[in-house]
């Protein structure tokens, strides 16, 4: 298996796409080999701000704990432990989460044996022949709601109520939240959000089969409802997350045990994600659940 | 084409910007001149305002809608109009409701603040027209035509963006460079903005193409920068098709950023007669399935060229080349 | 002796128009001529016997002597005075300065009301102008042509008519109009609140210049655009019969009157009538025996029948001019209009005047017009029109705010003290100033710095081209709009004012001396200020470079207010990535030679079903060449983001020019329009139809060429 780099710096930092793409191998993909990390050192670019949030051993500590604690179960459910507890000890701002380049560090420079251990499927006896399984090449660089560090650090961002962690973790217990409703436009709205976990949480969606039919349904009927229209949000404020970025430098290494708190946003009223939580409720009944078996608890 | 099960709301629909404050912490809100917005272009920059560390820009928004929409004959109830910012890069989504100012129903306005740390690049931001259609509350009615573009960092407020050319020495710099030393010109598509690297080690070069001569010179220049173009589309295209996110079904997206630009502008030529998502389609897949790719390259070939605009510069040198031969001739 | 002149000026006019003298008088009347000269002077008042005696005496009766509020009837009546042709031969061909303009009731407007804005009294009201359309026929016609003693006029009318020149034509295609289509267009243009016509018939004064010299132009007001110069020309050129009559209330009173002075003005080219050579200009009028030659008419005091006969007259005793023009016609329009009749007026002609003419005002006077900071303006105008003296359209005061929302905005803020530096905000007048440098008149010192006033507000649709200069002096009239150049792509559309001379304000340094300098720097046209005659011998032959600086810096300054920055580039890199730009483009290219047209969908009609599926009806616009590629039909569930899911068909039909093959349409050959219907299979939707939209596409099938 892939290990832990030999070196590690002091700081995080940007690795480009192109320079990305010369470090993710086939041996590395496989699993077979790790990342040369002094070489790699050399080809990033600082980061633009400095100070405690810039620091990577937090970030491995982290990582190296979600390891140890999940080690005897499917790394799948690493998933809820992890994304709120990465998304707190980042403290990005969206502006600085929309940087690819600080996803594809963490990926070969911070923790590429995570990568390897999170998504290495295991040989199931399908693959072709002289085919050893590998890792989708997205995870390590791609999409912000494929690639291995940007998936949980969005689901995080997207899924928080405020400063309630709850339901990121209640969303990233079920695999389909991740892969189908991450990727839906929807859920910029933060009652929308809110009123699927909601779902989740009144046991009215309980498998990825339901998740995905709910996800189709919902994004079927924003083509035409303007949830934010019937459901409002509060007026957006972007102070508190500017605080709780500044807040890092006080602020000791996220519990383990607890879930962190998150910027002290207003939460979504409760008015919009019930009353949302209710259509999607109606719309469930209708919405016949069907499609490509549940994706539940299989790594990728 | 699409049908709706209710009825939608005709005419026009229109969205203007008429002022833009920034707010820059612990100060009071600093009105910009009108020049950081275009509604020409339907652009606001905030790059080029001279200040650094603001935290939100404040627009303040005109909508203009047919006056059908709020008539009492209508069919629709509870008309509201919305502004909507949103950035794909960033997943935000900002939504403020406007208010009708004026006795017809049709002036909107409102404000909407934007926050510099929810966006990266560009957001866009549209007006929906929404109301109670056949009971069913919160309907989109209409929609403008045009979206605006709140672009984060240009100084100038327009739609077209540059892709960036360097001009620096292949030997220093960056390591992923250095093996090119000994060509003129690379270009990289990595970034948020693909680039185009100029080798000022290739001696000559920079002076001929800054150069302000004409002659020889200037129609050797021409074919030069048509040359160096025809080298860009073709690598960004690439680029672009070789990079696309895909969706679970398998169809490829547009992507967002400049990439989506090169690929809207490029497609119907490179595969021509047919709608921009069937022709990504098609592109992808045979990229992907190996089958066709090969064949394709000959139609990537010729729309560079005919973005580059290479046949009319090489023209142009030719005729240009027979002039100069006639005059020494003479 | 309500409303009547004294007996002097009164009966010094009677005699002198009768041809008679104070000996003559006083031999008819007996008394003695020392009598007769005491009466004319004032110093003595006639008994009610003698005055019996002089209406014996002057063919009128007693009443007539003793109210004077009229003429009486001696010597010669009002009627028709040619100019005979002069004897050395020379033929005129028709008034050569009204024949300079093209008939265009837009120039007539710019025209006539400048000279009404000049006109106007100086007592803070606005001078009012008003234009009204009347289309005459039938019994109407006949009576009016009856009042202008058409009969002794169409003799001459005929003669000119049948002549091939230009004039010829114009006047030919107007009596054809008169008499084929029993129509006659007239235009009258009435001003209130200024001078009217006073002075002498002949002496200087306001009414000879405009009835008497074509190409004077008398000036008095400081501000004056040209009062009655080549201006007054065009009221002759809206004439297609060249024919102009006067009705003016006067400021200040002539031979002791003031109202219903009136005359007419005829000008017809060179023409042989009953044997005898005529030029130039007729007069309806009384004859006049002072003036060599009897066949000069001078203007008469009518009474209030006359006027109305006239249809000249004026709705209240408020000083100022009206003019008739008789047989109005726009070429200008017609041109616009392309009318396929050619020279034939359209019906809607008086329509489109009268659009013309609220336009044209609203465009040369919105700044005349505007009030603010407590001022009224200088102009009040409106348009209104008539057939047979009856409203058809109703009288329309021109509203700068309506006709130049965006320049009236800047000026009244300029009015009002509004302004702001730099604009911040849509609606926002922008004020800076920009210098004039005021050469010295020859000989009288150097001149001075004058600042112009220059605003700048975002524009409107309605006030015509956006990034336009105007530029204007005292008077307020546009004097010139012109595009600023070097604008930058993406910058606001904006309009921008130029106030320079007394238009800049009280405050503004060297007001006079600027206006002065404009003043002779404009041309008889008002359309520019450049070099002219009176510039090169009032100030110096480089004079008028000082404007072509003033426009520079005033362009300028408009650029710093609104030109939108620039993205910097670096230099060596300019050339390459000016054409590696992406985006922008609002519509493809179309697309390159290979790419056949592909059939689209042009139509849908599209509702949901008893049992909830969408069924459709579709149309297919089919491109030359593009009936031999086989389409798929497909139906797509709208979403917000990502794939959209496919529904199936339960049902296709293809309705006209087209068949289907395994789901594909192929059309007819050569077809262009093609129809299809399609009924989704319920089963496959994946919500309940209600709450999404139905997307349908038109797919290539199976690959045919790579």
């Amino acid at each position: 298996m892939t290990h832990k780099p030999n070196y590690l710096p002091e700081r995080l930092a940007l690795l480009s796409d192109l320079n990305a793409a010369q470090y993710v191998t086939e041996g590395l993909l496989n699993g077979k080999e790790d990342v040369p990390a002094i070489a790699l050192s050399k080809i990033v670019e600082p980061l633009p701000y400095d100070g405690a949030r810039a620091a990577l051993a937090p970030v491995r500590e982290l990582v190296d704990d979600a390891m140890c604690e999940y080690r005897d179960e499917k790394p799948t459910k690493a998933d809820a432990w992890l994304a709120p507890r990465l998304h707190a000890t980042l403290r990005l701002n969206r502006r600085e989460a929309a940087d690819r380049r600080l996803w594809n560090f963490l990926a070969l420079g911070v923790a590429p044996d995570y990568v390897v251990w999170r998504f290495l499927p295991e040989p199931n006896g399908k693959e072709k022949s002289g085919e050893a399984p590998k890792v989708a090449y997205r995870r390590f660089r791609g999409a912000h709601y494929t690639q291995a560090f940007a998936r949980l650090w969005w689901m995080a961002e997207l899924f928080r109520n405020g400063s309630d962690y709850r339901p990121v973790a209640r969303a990233c217990a079920i695999q389909d939240m991740i892969n189908t409703v991450l990727r839906l436009d929807v859920i910029d709205h933060r009652p929308t959000a809110q009123a699927m976990v909601r779902l989740l949480d009144r046991g009215t969606v309980t498998t990825g089969r339901e998740v995905n039919a709910l996800a189709g349904a919902v994004n079927a009927s924003a083509a035409t409802l303007m949830y934010d229209v019937v459901a409002p949000d509060v007026e957006r404020d972007g102070r508190p997350v500017q605080e709780w970025v500044e807040a890092a430098e006080t602020a000791g290494p996220v519990p383990r045990r607890m879930l962190p708190e998150g910027p002290d946003e207003e939460q979504a009223p409760e008015g919009s994600v019930e009353a949302l939580a209710d259509y999607f409720t109606e719309l469930l009944v209708d919405a016949p659940v069907r499609g490509r078996p549940a994706t539940e608890d299989i790594g990728d | 084409m699409k049908a709706y099960p209710y009825r939608r709301l005709a005419g026009p629909v229109s969205l203007r910007v008429t002022a833009v404050e920034l707010k820059v912490p612990g100060e009071s809100r600093e009105p910009l001149d009108t020049k950081a917005f275009s509604v020409v272009e339907q652009v606001v920059a905030l790059g080029g305002t001279g200040f650094d560390d603001w935290e939100s820009a404040r627009l303040k928004l005109s909508a203009t809608i047919p006056s059908k929409a709020t008539a009492p004959d209508s069919g629709w109830s509870d008309v509201s109009v919305v502004a909507v910012l949103t950035e794909k890069a960033t997943n935000a989504r900002t939504v403020v409701p406007l208010e009708s100012t004026t006795e017809s129903g049709r002036e909107w306005t409102g404000f909407l603040d934007v926050w510099r740390a929810d966006h990266r690049d560009r957001a866009s931001l549209s007006v929906h027209v929404v109301a109670r259609a056949d009971g069913v509350p919160g309907r989109v009615i209409a929609t403008a035509q045009n979206e605006w573009i709140v672009d984060l960092s240009a100084e100038a407020p327009r739609r077209q963006r540059e892709l960036d050319v360097v001009i620096a020495g292949f030997r220093e710099g960056p390591q992923w460079r250095r093996p090119f030393r000994e060509v003129p010109w690379i270009v990289d598509t990595s970034g948020d903005v693909a680039a185009v690297h100029v080798n000022t080690d290739f001696e000559g070069l920079t002076d001929l193409l800054s150069g302000s001569g004409s002659g020889v010179e200037g129609l050797v220049r021409d074919l030069l920068l048509a040359q160096m173009c025809t080298d860009v589309w073709t690598a960004v295209f690439h680029a672009a098709v070789g990079d696309l996110e895909v969706e679970e079904d398998g169809t490829p997206l547009f992507p967002h950023d400049w990439r989506g630009e090169v690929l809207r502008e490029m497609l119907p030529d490179v595969m021509p007669g047919r709608p921009l998502e069937e022709a990504l389609g098609e592109v992808h897949r045979r990229r992907t399935e190996a089958a066709g790719w090969i064949d394709l390259q000959p139609r990537i070939h010729f729309a560079a060229t005919r973005r580059a605009e290479m046949p009319k510069a090489l023209s142009t040198t030719i005729r240009g080349l027979d002039r100069l031969q006639q005059r020494a001739d003479a | 002796m309500h409303g009547g002149e004294d007996f002097g000026p009164w009966l010094a006019r009677q005699l002198r128009m009768a041809g008679r003298t104070q000996t003559e008088l006083a031999d008819s009347v007996g008394v003695t001529r020392a009598a007769v000269s005491a009466w004319i002077t004032g110093r003595a008042r006639p008994r009610d016997e003698t005055i019996r005696k002089i209406a014996t005496a002057l063919g009128t009766d007693a009443s007539t002597v003793r109210n004077r509020t009229t003429d009486t009837l001696a010597g010669r009546p009002v009627a028709w005075y040619h100019r005979p042709a002069p004897r050395d031969g020379g033929r005129e061909f028709g008034n050569a300065a009204a024949f300079a303009f093209e008939a265009d009731v837009s120039v007539l407007a710019r025209e006539a009301t400048q000279n009404s804005l000049d006109e106007r009294l100086d007592n803070g009201q606005p001078v009012r102008v008003r234009y009204t359309l009347d289309e005459l026929s039938g019994e109407t016609l006949a009576a009016f042509r009856e009042a202008i003693n058409w009969k002794e006029l169409a003799s001459h009318y005929e003669a000119a008519a049948s002549r091939t020149r230009k004039v010829g034509q114009v006047i030919s295609a107007g009596l054809r109009d008169m008499y084929t289509r029993d129509r006659l267009v007239l235009l009258r243009v009435d001003d209130y609140n200024a001078h009217g016509l006073t002075g002498d018939d002949y002496e200087d004064g306001r009414f000879a210049a405009v009835v008497r010299r074509q190409l004077d132009s008398r000036k008095t007001a400081r501000d004056a655009g040209g009062s009655y110069g080549l201006g007054k020309a065009t009221l002759w050129a809206t004439s297609r019969l060249g024919l102009v009559l006067i009705n003016s209330t006067l400021s200040e009173p002539h031979e002791g009157r003031r109202e219903r002075r009136l005359i007419g003005r005829l000008d017809l080219p060179w023409r042989e009538v009953d044997g005898k050579a005529w030029a130039g200009p007729a007069w309806f009028g009384r004859p006049d025996p002072h003036v060599d030659g009897d066949d000069v008419a001078r203007s008469w005091w009518a009474d209030e029948e006359t006027v109305d006969r006239l249809r000249l007259t004026r709705e209240s005793g408020e000083p100022g001019t009206s003019f008739l023009i008789v047989g109005a016609h726009d070429v200008a329009s017609l041109a616009d209009a392309a009318s396929p009749e050619g020279e034939g007026v359209d019906d809607d002609s008086v329509q489109r005047m009268h659009q013309r003419l609220v336009e044209a005002l609203g465009r040369n006077f919105w700044a005349a017009m505007t009030s603010g900071g407590g001022r009224r303006p200088l102009l009040e105008a409106s348009v209104r029109s008539f057939r047979n003296g009856k409203e058809v359209i109703p009288e329309r005061h021109v509203d700068p705010d309506v006709e130049q929302p965006a320049r009236t905005r800047a000026f009244r803020a300029f009015l009002e003290g509004a302004t702001v530096d730099r604009l911040t905000e849509a609606g926002q007048v922008a004020m800076t100033t920009v210098p004039l440098r005021v050469p010295g008149r020859e000989g009288f010192g150097s001149g001075g710095e004058h600042r112009a006033v220059l605003l700048v507000t975002d524009g409107d649709d309605l006030d015509g081209e956006p990034y336009a200069l105007t530029m204007m002096r005292g008077n307020r009239m546009t004097v010139r709009v012109g595009p600023v150049p070097n604008l930058p792509i993406g910058t606001n559309p904006f309009q921008a004012v130029l106030l320079a001379g007394r238009a800049a304000g009280d405050a503004a340094p060297f007001a006079d001396e600027a206006e002065a300098f404009l003043r002779a720097s404009e041309p008889p046209e008002h359309d520019k200020w450049g070099q002219t005659d009176e510039l090169r011998t009032c100030y110096s032959p480089s004079a008028y470079r000082r404007i072509a600086a003033l426009t520079r810096e005033a362009n300028k300054a408009v650029r710093d207010l609104v030109a939108v920055p620039q993205e910097k580039r670096r230099a060596g890199t300019e050339r390459l990535r000016k054409r590696l730009a992406v985006g922008g483009r609002r519509t493809g290219r179309p697309a390159a030679s290979g790419g056949t047209g592909i059939p689209t969908l042009d139509e849908l009609n599209a509702h949901i079903g008893t049992d909830g599926a969408w069924c459709v009806t579709a149309e297919v616009r089919i491109p030359q060449g593009g009936d031999s590629r086989p389409l798929v039909p497909v139906a797509k569930l709208d979403v917000r983001s990502g794939p959209k899911p496919v529904l199936a068909w339960a049902e296709l039909v293809a309705l006209h020019n087209c068949e289907l093959i395994d789901g594909a349409l192929h059309f007819t050959s050569g077809a262009r329009r093609a129809t299809f219907s399609g009924v989704t299979d319920v089963s496959t939707h994946p919500v309940r139809t209600t709450l999404s939209g139905l997307v349908v596409e038109l797919r290539t099938g199976k690959e045919d060429k790579a």
